[in-house]
């Protein structure tokens, strides 16, 4: 069970959340877990065995034979964390304004309406 | 018909999941890229983070765009949220 | 929620180490982990601890609302200003100009320091921000 296969079941746990549950707060929460689940899954990509950290420390350079994992991915996933954040801001926005007018937070009795 | 749902996104999870075992997670393929930035990256920049280097000097520019898209985030939380006239 | 004397305590004690915090993982952004985006994530954390103690209306008095907008305004434009800068001397846009110290030292790594900061000022302002108008909503439509 490596972590590209952890996170294919958040994925996955994230969309059952998105698709099964009437409430509206319960459905951005699995919105947020499906970013989380990204997120992880590109930065295992980028492991190599018996690699350290990118972070090239004094006591890092001076042994031979160092392996570092690859840095990129975790540099790209810090913009992919920020549209996290703010997709789940403005959805929440929305959902505070749906309960002021309608009363209700439930998919099937807004449906009705 | 929500039973429908359910039965339908569970297989589909079982067969991802079986068929996403991978024999290599330690191994990646082409190594050149990362190599340059291992290699160059201290001295072309004066940092030690290697990854500070990356989205600060190297791709200095998708930082300035992904402080808009939060500046978009605030304009709209305040906008869907004012008190209209 | 506002008149519970245990964390009204609490949290008088522990908010300028939690800024403290925010500010060394700031500065500290390119010999450690850490940056701009998770000292900003910090500051404003502290800010949100502030308002959950002591309520909405003492927290404003103290971060008032234009302040924080004017601050975040601010920021972009001395980022884009920043990178022009680099243009005044010949180098391209957004180019490290400055000159490179010695590795390991804080003051070292050229634009990359005030980059940072700069960043952590408008992360900080725009949480917080969001946070002041999510909780000031009294149910107009």
């Amino acid at each position: 069970m490596t972590p590209i296969n952890i996170s294919l079941l958040l994925f996955m746990i994230g969309l059952y959340g998105v698709i099964s549950k009437n409430n509206l707060i319960k459905k951005i929460i699995g919105l947020a877990i499906i970013n989380a689940s990204v997120v992880l899954f590109f930065i295992a990509i980028g492991y190599r065995e018996g690699g350290l950290a990118p972070i090239m420390s004094s006591e890092a350079v001076d042994s031979a034979n160092i392996i570092f994992v690859n840095p990129i991915p975790q540099a790209l996933m810090l913009t992919a964390i920020v549209v996290s954040i703010s997709l789940t801001a403005v959805a929440l926005a929305l959902v505070v304004k749906i309960y002021s007018k309608y009363k209700t937070l439930d998919v099937q009795k807004l449906y009705e309406e | 018909m929500k039973k429908y749902y359910y039965i339908v996104l569970l297989i589909i999870m079982t067969i991802l999941i079986i068929g996403s075992i991978r024999p290599e997670y330690g191994n990646p393929r082409n190594l050149d890229y990362i190599n340059y930035y291992l290699e160059h990256g201290v001295q072309d920049t004066g940092a030690i983070n290697l990854v500070a280097s990356i989205y600060l000097d190297y791709r200095a520019y998708d930082t300035l765009i992904e402080t808009v898209v939060l500046f978009m985030a605030v304009i709209g939380v305040t906008f869907i949220l004012s008190k209209g006239k | 929620m506002k008149n519970s004397r245990i964390i009204r305590t609490l949290a008088q004690k522990l908010l300028p180490f939690i800024f403290l915090f925010g500010c060394y993982l700031t500065l500290h952004g390119h010999l450690s982990p850490g940056g701009g985006f998770q000292g900003g994530v910090v500051i404003a954390t502290a800010i949100i601890l502030l308002t959950l103690s002591y309520g909405i209306k003492e927290t404003e008095n103290r971060f008032k609302e234009k302040d924080l907008s004017f601050m975040e305004k601010l920021a972009i434009l001395a980022f884009i200003f920043l990178g022009l800068l680099g243009i005044f001397f010949g180098y391209p846009f957004l180019k490290n100009f400055l000159p490179l110290g010695q590795r390991g030292c804080i003051a070292s790594a050229g634009l990359m320091i005030p980059l940072n900061l700069i960043i952590s000022i408008k992360v900080a302002a725009g949480i917080t921000g969001i946070f002041y108008a999510l909780v000031k909503y009294r149910g107009e439509i």
